[in-house]
């Protein structure tokens, strides 16, 4: 298997969490995005930052995390973007 | 089209012949369509990718879009003014310093349509370049070195030589790139910009050189950015 860009990796997360109703720990996202935990920090972080993703705390202060309007957008506009890379060759 | 021998080749250099450039040769209704269809063309082409640009934030897109505002506010600058100086008869206030704003207009326009030919290879050769950390420092000192250049040393030779010079390096960024498809014409697109820019550069800075041959490098280089905005457009759909 070719190895993931990091937009690809971005999208991979992404889809992990609108597939799992929009509302996922941040383990299980760490598991099922299959890359190390550094590499998942640093990508978590900066979808993060670019506000895809937001995170909430319940009663008992543990963390979820869902999409945001922009990360739907994202997923939305990936295959544009992807498509749009290839063709201007950037 | 009257032809004076203060014109034949003269170099027109800075001053303020060259904000004039050269209105009375093709009208200056056709200098402004054609300035209309590059900024808009240019303009669109940023606008229409900054959502692209804002949920991927990829670097590639960055420079592809900042290319453009360059080439917008190169030809801004340089058909603004002449504009200003046929609509408002504002000659009488140029005259009184002549000199200066001819050279500033002069080195924004070589500083900004330079910028934009390099921008363009950054953002084709970014994963390479961003290595180093000083690369767009190193970009922005190319342009103005090249924008004091060309109001320092009026002289022709000069600037068919930096224009050489930049062509040249398009060509062996370009050439240097591996092509990821078989049948991309992207590398045809991007080398004829690269070209009708430098002629353009070359209309302006040496009037005289292509007097002949205007209307045809205005026509190609319009037909270039609108293939570039129809790729654009069609690549992002309805963004």
């Amino acid at each position: 298997m070719a190895k993931r860009n990091k937009l690809e990796i971005m999208k991979d997360v992404l889809e992990l969490v609108s597939q799992n109703h929009n509302s996922i720990k941040p383990t299980p996202l760490l598991r099922k995005s299959n890359i190390s935990s550094s590499r998942f920090k640093q990508y978590y972080q900066e979808i993060l930052k670019k506000a895809l993703i937001r995170e909430i705390l319940d009663r008992k202060n543990n963390k979820t995390i869902s999409l945001t309007e922009k990360g739907f957008r994202f997923l939305e506009k990936y295959q544009t973007i992807v498509h749009f890379i290839d063709e201007f060759e950037l | 089209m009257v032809v004076t021998p203060e014109k034949v080749l003269k170099p027109v250099g800075a001053g303020l012949r060259v904000v004039q450039g050269q209105i009375g040769v093709l009208g200056f209704g056709t200098e402004m369509f054609y300035a209309f269809i590059l900024i808009a063309c240019s303009l669109m082409i940023y606008f229409g990718t900054r959502e692209l640009y804002k949920l991927s934030g990829h670097r590639g897109i960055k420079y592809f879009r900042l290319s453009f505002l360059f080439f917008a506010l190169a030809y801004f600058f340089r058909s603004f003014i002449k504009f200003l100086i046929s609509s408002f008869q504002i000659k009488h206030i140029l005259k009184l310093l002549p000199f200066s704003f001819g050279k500033i207009t002069l080195f924004i326009f070589m500083y900004f349509s330079t910028l934009a030919i390099l921008y363009l290879l950054y953002s084709i050769k970014w994963k390479e370049w961003d290595r180093t950390k000083y690369v767009k420092y190193f970009l922005h000192i190319i342009s103005l070195l090249f924008a004091f250049l060309a109001i320092v040393y009026q002289n022709t030779t000069l600037y068919i030589g930096i224009n050489i010079v930049l062509f040249l390096l398009v060509l062996q960024t370009l050439y240097q790139k591996p092509k990821k498809k078989k049948k991309n014409n992207l590398f045809f697109i991007y080398v004829l910009l690269s070209l009708f820019w430098a002629l353009n550069i070359l209309d302006i800075l040496i009037p005289t050189a292509f007097q002949y041959f205007q209307l045809l490098i205005y026509l190609a280089s319009s037909f270039i950015f609108l293939l570039i905005l129809y790729k654009v457009t069609k690549n992002i759909g309805s963004t």
